[in-house]
């Protein structure tokens, strides 16, 4: 507890901390089973880091440091939870947890390429996968919202996805080239 | 048959895998890095996909998020996340870490809570009254104020009174099985009901297994005996339509009824109006039954004030009008105990006889001043939360915030908090405080209606653990070293937060809502206690 850094290193803190958030959230959500777990682990992740902040090196990485808090708190996470839910063994969890991190810099290319080919959308698209990924809902629930079965609300969705995938890919394999 | 690895990571995103496939996914992952890489790239979609519903959806946030709406950002801002710590940068400090950790939770709770909303709001009816009633389905009891969605209630024995959105009520009389299609529909599958529907609610549908009957704006009853395979209608006002399953439409005026037995139909007098339970046979019996209540609540609280363990008890039942003060019953407390009311106003608690105190303005609140120090406490109390208008909402709340005093209060997005300043560690520096969260008890369809709330706090250990209607909801310890200090609080404020600390960027904290009794005892209460303590003060 006394190790805290100074209140000084703070900004620096935060600083480091936004920059890498969205990598540690994608990285955390690999190992968890939902995004609310995700969002309680990061709350963890966050505050753990900052109290261990003194001990960071700053000549080192700290996406790589993070992430082994992270996925500390992830694991004390999915301990805590009890038996029955479905939790990934530890090998896989390994694994995930080691090649999230050695890709981290190509999944967030993909977001950003994601992230555009979300904006080409038309505005019906865009409605049904906002209707679909607002927080706390069910598939089944919004597909009911949304006038239609839930195989049918399902199987747009996927398509949708499917196509973002696609998109994305392409993108970066053009940006690659001219790069 | 197995599943392609595309699918079964759908359903793990999803979280509706099915443990045979969950095996398969795991095996799958196991041994193909190009099933891990897929993993991660859906992982990254369903991220951005998230953050963008998030981001569109902050617009409609305005009556969970009133008091700090997050900004429109535009999409290149769209990380709820990143939104939330920017302005918290700004004022960095030590101190304001914990708050700002709680304002991240919050935030993404908040927009949860309100979708979740949106969907709860979708239900068809509200249970308004039941008397003895017993659901055949003992752990989905619904009770009465609870919104009720489609589907179906089965009630063992006793009644319940059902008002649809609609306008129209339905009077069950128990045994029976109703289920609920819409607002404008539903079945009778067995037993007795009576409805009364409005000139608003015409249009109404019940069906049977033998007949679906249409109001016309009326008071009929219906009887259903699937033994039988019969149904009777009686109407005993207005008018309906019948019509028994693959026959004619027969319409029915006042004192008229028919009888569907299988393939045969037989008109009646509609005179069985005293078979059927009305309205004003509902209000005497929960009347009785209110009073019934407070006297074993009266009874049960001249034993309880003699608990050694209590510090201060609230029962907040004026002795007069003009009562300004709230009375400690716990005997062996002097008497500077009292409560203070400011802005606070009488109103009716959960039974007619009972008092509770209205707490709505930002000045409302119950100043007390408690001594001692203590090594763990319980708070307990019977609320009605009206709305929750601030990012925290007070229940009890010392003054300011020094080591050892706790705070108690219910979060915007319907989380109970509660917290205990910690000492300063042997260099000099104020550690954050130790918070405890219990998970969403507060939402838009329990709102408005009497709840027992309850929280319980070693301080040796720094065992914390809520309890929703004298069930535990939450424990836990504390994530570090336990405090290492005695509880202690001086002046506090019940509904309110009476002195915040300097520059405190959420010093707004009154509560809107009833409180009807509130309890503070010296030690942490066991599970088998606050069941029993609920069980006491229910309303019915």
């Amino acid at each position: 507890m006394s190790e805290a850094a100074p209140p000084e290193h703070y900004e620096t803190f935060v600083r480091l901390f936004v920059s890498h958030e969205g990598r540690l959230r994608g990285f955390v959500r690999s190992l968890l089973n939902n995004w609310d777990s995700v969002d309680e682990v990061m709350q963890e992740t966050s505050l753990v880091a900052w109290r261990k902040f003194a001990q960071f090196d700053p000549d080192t990485n700290f996406m790589a440091w993070a992430a082994a808090i992270a996925r500390f708190e992830s694991l004390k996470h999915l301990r805590r939870q009890s038996r029955d839910k479905l939790v990934f063994n530890d090998d896989i969890l390994d694994l995930l947890a080691e090649e999230s991190l050695e890709d981290t810099e190509h999944l967030e290319h993909q977001r950003a390429a994601l992230s555009t080919c979300l904006a080409k959308l038309d505005t019906r698209q865009k409605d049904l996968l906002q209707l679909a990924y607002q927080p706390g809902v069910k598939f089944h629930e919004v597909a009911a919202q949304a006038g239609k079965s839930t195989q049918a609300f399902y199987k747009t969705i996927q398509r949708l996805r499917a196509s973002l995938l696609n998109c994305a890919e392409r993108q970066l394999k053009q940006s690659g080239a001219s790069a | 048959m197995k599943r392609d690895i595309h699918s079964l990571i759908q359903s793990w995103l999803n979280g509706d895998i099915t443990p045979a496939d969950f095996e398969q996914l795991q095996d799958e992952l196991l041994h193909s890095p190009e099933a891990r890489q897929q993993l991660r790239h859906e992982i990254n979609l369903d991220m951005v996909l998230r953050d963008h519903a998030c981001s569109s959806l902050d617009a409609n946030l305005t009556p969970w998020v009133q008091e700090n709406p997050p900004a429109r950002n535009s999409k290149s801002n769209a990380n709820p996340f990143l939104r939330s710590w920017v302005p918290w940068a700004a004022a960095a400090g030590i101190a304001a870490l914990l708050t700002a950790g709680v304002v991240i939770r919050t935030q993404r709770n908040s927009l949860q809570a309100s979708a979740k909303v949106e969907e709860t709001n979708q239900g068809a009816a509200i249970l308004t009254r039941v008397s003895n009633a017993v659901w055949t389905d003992q752990t989905h009891s619904p009770r009465s104020g609870d919104t009720l969605g489609t589907g179906t209630f089965k009630l063992a024995s006793g009644l319940a009174q059902i008002e649809f959105f609609s306008g129209a009520t339905l009077l069950v009389d128990g045994p029976a099985e109703v289920e609920i299609h819409s607002p404008w529909k539903a079945t009778c599958h067995s037993g007795k009901v009576r409805a009364r529907v409005p000139p608003p609610a015409q249009g109404f549908v019940i069906n049977t297994p033998q007949m679906e009957v249409e109001d016309l704006g009326t008071e009929f009853g219906v009887e259903v005996k699937p033994a039988e395979s019969s149904t009777e209608v009686h109407v005993f006002e207005g008018d309906v339509n019948a019509t028994p399953i693959g026959s004619k439409l027969v319409h029915l005026s006042e004192g008229e009824g028919l009888r569907r037995c299988n393939a045969g139909i037989t008109p009646l007098k509609g005179n069985r109006s005293k078979d059927f339970v009305c309205l004003e046979r509902m209000d005497a019996l929960t009347q009785n039954r209110a009073k019934t209540r407070f006297a074993a609540w009266k009874e049960w609280k001249k034993q309880y004030c003699e608990d050694p363990r209590l510090l201060a008890y609230y029962a907040f039942q004026r002795s007069c009008n003009w009562e300004r003060a709230a009375d400690n019953d716990a005997p062996k407390v002097a008497s500077f105990c009292t409560g203070g009311i400011v802005g606070a106003r009488w109103t009716q608690g959960r039974w007619p006889e009972k008092d509770a105190l209205e707490f709505k303005r930002p000045g409302d609140r119950v100043r007390i001043r408690l001594s001692g120090e203590y090594e763990g406490l319980t708070f307990a109390c019977w609320l009605k939360v009206d709305g929750l208008d601030r990012k925290y909402n007070a229940l009890l709340l010392t003054d300011g915030y020094e080591h050892g005093e706790p705070h108690w209060q219910i979060l915007e997005d319907g989380r109970v908090m509660f917290s205990i300043a910690s000492p300063p560690t042997s260099d000099g520096q104020t550690p954050e405080a130790q918070a405890y969260y219990s998970p969403i008890v507060f939402t838009h369809s329990n709102l408005g209606r009497w709840h027992h709330l309850a929280v319980t706090y070693n301080a040796i250990s720094g065992e914390t653990t809520h309890y929703f209607d004298g069930r535990q909801v939450s424990r836990e310890l504390p994530p570090q070293q336990p405090p290492g200090c005695t509880v202690v609080y001086g002046p506090c404020e019940i509904g309110n937060w009476g002195l915040p600390a300097a520059g405190h960027e959420f010093p707004i904290r009154n509560l809107n809502g009833c409180i009807d009794e509130f309890v503070i005892y010296k030690n942490p209460l066991n599970n088998v206690e606050l069941q029993a303590m609920y069980q006491a003060g229910r309303q019915d």
